[in-house]
C-alpha cells in the first residue's frame, strides 16, 4: 500500500464521470473518505485489493478495466 | 483546499500543542533550582488540563461543522508512518534525557528534556501526517 508510485494506473475519473457519480458518492459506496477517492484517482495512494474490488464494483465494471500495474 | 475532519483534528491538535507547551517552557525556564519545584508543577498541571480542554472543545467544534469523522485505510497508514516518526525523536529524546541525568545534578533537567523530547515527537508525527495527507499518502 501506498509504496512503488507510478507502477499502479488507474481509470477511475473517465468511468466515474462517465456513469456521472461524484467522488463523494463513489467513497460512500466504496466505504472511504473523498480524500481517499481523489489520492488513488491521481495516482498518489495505492489501495488495498479489498478496496480496488470495492470500486470495480461500485463501478459495474471488471477489476482489470479500471486499474493496470506496471503500464501507463 | 478541502481538510478533512482528520486533517482539521491534526491541525488543532499541532495549534494547541506548540501554544500550550510552548506557553509552559516560557515560564519554567530558566531552571531556579536543581529539582522541578512546586510552581512548575502546578504550571505542568494547568498546562495538560488546559491542552485537554481546548482539545476536546475544539474537536466538538470541528464534529459540528464537519459531520464525515468517519476514517479509512489510508488513514490507518498515515497515522502507522507518523507514529514511527515520532518514535524515533521519543527514542532518542529517552536517551538524550538518559544522559542528561547522569551528568546533572537533580531531577529538573531530566524532566524537562523529558518532556521537551515528548513534545517535539508529538509535533513530528502530526507534521509527518500532515505532509502525508498533502501528499496523497
Amino acid at each position: 500500500m501506498g509504496k512503488k508510485r507510478g507502477l499502479l494506473s488507474n481509470s477511475i475519473r473517465p468511468v466515474r464521470l462517465q456513469r456521472e457519480m461524484t467522488q463523494q458518492e463513489l467513497a460512500d459506496r466504496v466505504g472511504v473518505t473523498r480524500q481517499t477517492i481523489n489520492a488513488i484517482e491521481g495516482d498518489k495512494y495505492s489501495p488495498s485489493l479489498e478496496v480496488a474490488f470495492e470500486i470495480a464494483r461500485a463501478l459495474g465494471v471488471p477489476l482489470d478495466e479500471i486499474f493496470r500495474y506496471g503500464e501507463k | 483546499m478541502s481538510l478533512s475532519f482528520r486533517e482539521k483534528s491534526l491541525w488543532l491538535m499541532l495549534a494547541s500543542l506548540v501554544a500550550v507547551f510552548g506557553f509552559y517552557f516560557s515560564r519554567a525556564l530558566p531552571a531556579d533550582g536543581a529539582n522541578v519545584g512546586p510552581q512548575q508543577t502546578s504550571l505542568f498541571i494547568v498546562a495538560v488540563v488546559a491542552l485537554v480542554v481546548v482539545q476536546v472543545i475544539g474537536h466538538a467544534a470541528i464534529a459540528i461543522a464537519d459531520r464525515r469523522t468517519e476514517s479509512d485505510e489510508r488513514d490507518a497508514l498515515i497515522e502507522l508512518k507518523g507514529t514511527r516518526n515520532g518514535y524515533f525523536v521519543l527514542a532518542t529524546g529517552v536517551f538524550a534525557s538518559l544522559c542528561a541525568a547522569l551528568v546533572t545534578n537533580g531531577n529538573f533537567v531530566f524532566m524537562h528534556v523529558l518532556l521537551a523530547f515528548w513534545v517535539l515527537a508529538e509535533i513530528v508525527s502530526i507534521a509527518s501526517q500532515l505532509f502525508l495527507y498533502r501528499r496523497g499518502a
